[in-house]
């Protein structure tokens, strides 16, 4: 073969292959263009079979679904919202590039994954693209279900978005891992005062460690719904926090305020017990038992109880003969649960 | 305040215990006898159709009334001196409503954390949305309320965890509205089962008709007089829509969740207790079932979940339809397949419940396996309330169920079968299908 011919040849080739990627190509785009037709379609039936399918469609189809969320027609909104669900949720097993690496023999799961990463992508399109607030708002809850540390900071950007920050900050608090719980501990300086206590609930609610600073300073605010909200995160996260911890000031709080300030100090007690400190929840327990509130002194009986220490006995033993009836069984079957273990 | 809560206040963090002393069997007589009071204080948080039913009127304090049929109990009998003395609602119309049912002059509010504040509430109803559950009873505890909550118990597995976690801090009693386990012909049927009189159920078999579709009617203004900002709560913001609210939030798989979180938790619930499973939980669900192709609910019309069960080994289905019973006839109900024999329970919510004659004839004899039975779900629940028992649908059992039936919807959702650790509640090797096992709550709500 001469080199002209074999010159000949490749070009051929390459022609050819570029002729099958474009009829490829062409075949994808038909199939997405009936695929948004039949999304968009009179008949709920052929609705339903397009929605019914589209875990199988194309990411590249997500955009122009993500508009049919605002269709006029109910019916388009409900099949684009559930063909965008099915889309997400046939990605959604293997979410965890951990999971990856640990189903790496699965060709299944690297496919998986490898989809998941272009549905994310086209997701996070919608979200920085000229999309209604609707889509946008369809791509934060989705994101939320599986986007991954990787796709933090651009869903973080919208933490301070006062229509959209609610919704971001939903998507951060389910995307696990520490880098989530970073982008909300750096958002909360600079976010609007009335979402700090937001924040800080899903801190607490994500018992983010490293947020455990950032809470005991948002104690001190002078404003009672930021203070409380430091207090109710801290005791969430549950880590000792030592030292001279100023509280909140009790007397000015609201009485709904003050029940969530005791219940605070009752959960820190408890992560104490729990994480083998028992002097310092004993003593959260201790004053419990001083307080008026029967629920309280219940509360620090069953605490008490758990530890079983002689100190915590002696400490429970006069209630057993206290007036208030929840309080007197709530002791008597502490006592017994006390009896009953080993060296009681 | 007085002057010693405020020294306790200010010892919170410094006390210790000083006294040592080993403890001991104490004997009764150091132990005082009880002093209940004769009348129990409730409030009620949501007062709509459902809990109008759980209202005790000034009129019932000085003549004996019969409770409300659905909540079972056996043959005629008298509720017990109660008050409700403070109700709420975001629905002015229904806080109106029910205040004229009561009669005299109970506190009324708009804010149920306002309600939960007040001192002399010995309980409270809460017949909220579904949506509200969780958080209402978890911060009833903190507020030191034992709680009667209608089911389901919980929309998340996690929120079903932490009101387990919440009622035992605080020592509360909480009983869920399931109140199949208090129908007299559920006890008959556990009885009968619990003593082998049908063999070893390997299977129970649950049939129920279909979820509706809905129309579309427009979303509108809220009416005047509902506080929608409130009635959405800690759930994810929609529009406003009379075909979402109130009673028929249940058919939105964000809200309700459809008949399986409905009835389920009422025909389940008494499957688990017959089959001793409150406890316990799956290994594994899995869920087919297809949506209606228009209108806006999107609960299946079909549905099949399958809930595999280990050690003792048996099969939980729950169908939407299935196959009704043969033998009685009912809208919905569960068939338990012993290896000898077979049983029908039918409904397990309403005074309709009913099984089949030879386990109502069954006399348990001696020696053989006791069962509890419930003198009705409310009795039982104020019963607990001067006992410190646990009630027979507490928080950890509705815990239970509400998972199989949370659980049934995620698998439907994901259209794949779920591994079910119930030890550590996570699903084995499916992500997605973990975060959808929480769910963080809306503005100022939190759990």
């Amino acid at each position: 073969m001469t080199n002209t011919d074999k010159t000949s040849l490749l070009a051929r080739s390459a022609a050819a292959a570029a002729v099958l990627a474009m009829a490829a190509k062409g075949r994808a785009a038909e199939k997405e263009d009936k695929f948004l037709a039949d999304i968009k379609s009179d008949d709920a039936d052929v609705r339903f079979a397009a929605w019914d399918i589209a875990g199988e469609m194309d990411p590249e189809v997500i955009p122009a679904l993500s508009k049919l969320l605002a269709a006029d027609k109910p019916g388009v909104r409900k099949a684009a919202a559930e063909a965008l669900n099915n889309i997400v949720h046939s990605v959604g097993k293997e979410v965890n590039p951990a999971g990856l690496r640990a189903n790496a023999g699965r060709p299944d799961a690297l496919k998986q994954l490898d989809k998941r990463q272009q549905v994310v992508a086209k997701l996070l399109e919608v979200l920085a693209g000229k999309h209604d607030h609707a889509e946008k708002v369809g791509a934060l809850r989705h994101l939320s279900l599986i986007a991954t540390t990787d796709d933090v900071p651009a869903i973080a950007k919208f933490v301070h978005d006062p229509k959209l920050r609610e919704e971001a900050v939903f998507s951060l608090e389910r995307i696990p891992g520490k880098t989530s719980e970073e982008a909300l501990l750096n958002s909360l300086p600079d976010a609007a005062e009335d979402f700090k206590s937001r924040i800080l609930a899903a801190l607490g609610h994500r018992r983010a460690e490293e947020a455990i600073s950032a809470c005991l300073d948002a104690m001190k605010s002078p404003d009672t719904t930021i203070a409380m909200a430091g207090m109710k995160a801290s005791a969430r996260i549950g880590i000792k926090t030592g030292g001279q911890t100023k509280l909140p000031d009790y007397d000015s709080l609201s009485e709904w305020q003050k029940i969530e300030y005791t219940d605070s100090l009752l959960r820190y007690a408890d992560a104490q017990a729990g994480q083998g400190n028992p002097e310092d929840a004993a003593a959260i327990y201790q004053a419990a038992l001083q307080r008026d509130e029967g629920h309280w002194q219940c509360a620090a009986i069953i605490g008490l109880a758990k530890i079983g220490t002689a100190q915590a006995a002696a400490a429970i033993f006069p209630k057993l003969r206290s007036d208030d009836n929840t309080v007197r069984i709530t002791a008597q079957k502490a006592w017994g649960a006390m009896s009953e273990q080993p060296g009681g | 305040m007085s002057t010693k809560t405020k020294t306790s206040r200010r010892t919170f963090f410094a006390a210790s215990a000083s006294a040592t002393l080993g403890f001991t069997i104490v004997p009764s007589s150091v132990i005082a006898s009880p002093a209940p009071s004769d009348r129990l204080n409730f409030g009620h948080i949501g007062i709509g159709g459902r809990g109008r039913r759980f209202l005790r009127p000034l009129a019932g304090l000085d003549q004996k009334i019969v409770p409300w049929e659905n909540l079972g109990g056996q043959g005629d009998r008298f509720l017990r001196p109660a008050l409700s003395t403070a109700l709420c609602d975001v629905d002015s119309s229904r806080l109106d409503l029910a205040a004229t049912a009561v009669g005299g002059r109970p506190r009324l509010y708009k804010d149920f954390r306002r309600l939960l504040e007040q001192k002399d509430l010995d309980a409270v109803v809460i017949a909220s949305p579904d949506h509200w559950h969780a958080l209402m009873t978890i911060m009833a505890c903190q507020a030191g309320k034992d709680v009667y909550v209608e089911k389901p118990a919980s929309k998340t597995v996690e929120e079903g965890r932490a009101m387990v976690t919440a009622a035992e801090r605080y020592g509360r009693v909480v009983q869920v509205g399931s109140q199949g386990r208090s129908q007299d012909p559920a006890y008959h049927a556990n009885k009968y089962i619990s003593n082998g009189q049908i063999g070893t159920v390997r299977k129970v078999l649950c049939w129920h008709y279909e979820n509706p579709a809905g129309d579309w009617t427009p979303d509108a203004e809220p009416p005047q007089g509902l506080n929608f900002e409130n009635w959405i709560g800690p759930a994810r913001r929609i529009s406003y829509n009379e075909k979402r609210t109130h009673g028929r939030f249940r058919w939105m798989l964000d809200f309700g969740g459809g008949q399986i979180r409905d009835r389920g938790a009422h025909v389940m619930s008494v499957a688990n207790w017959i089959m001793k499973a409150d406890y316990k939980g799956p290994v594994s669900v899995e869920a087919t079932g297809e949506p209606h192709h228009d209108g806006m609910y999107d609960s299946p019309q079909h549905m099949t979940v399958t809930y595999e069960f280990k050690d003792p080994d048996w099969t939980l289905v729950w169908a939407q339809p299935g196959v009704p019973s043969e033998e009685l006839e009912a809208r919905y109900g569960a068939v338990y397949w012993g290896d000898s024999r077979r049983l029908t329970v039918t409904y397990g919510d309403r005074h309709t419940t009913d099984t089949e004659q030879k386990a109502k004839d069954y006399k348990i004899p001696h020696g053989g396996a006791e069962v509890f039975r419930s003198p009705g779900h409310g009795e039982n629940f104020e019963d607990c309330i001067k006992s410190r028992e646990k009630p027979i649908m507490h928080i950890e059992s509705a815990h239970r169920v509400a998972t199989l039936c949370i659980l049934g919807n995620i698998s439907y959702r994901l259209r794949r079968k779920l591994e079910w650790d119930w030890v550590n509640e996570r699903v084995r090797n499916d992500e997605e299908a973990n975060r959808m096992l929480s769910r963080p709550s809306r503005g100022p709500w939190h759990l």
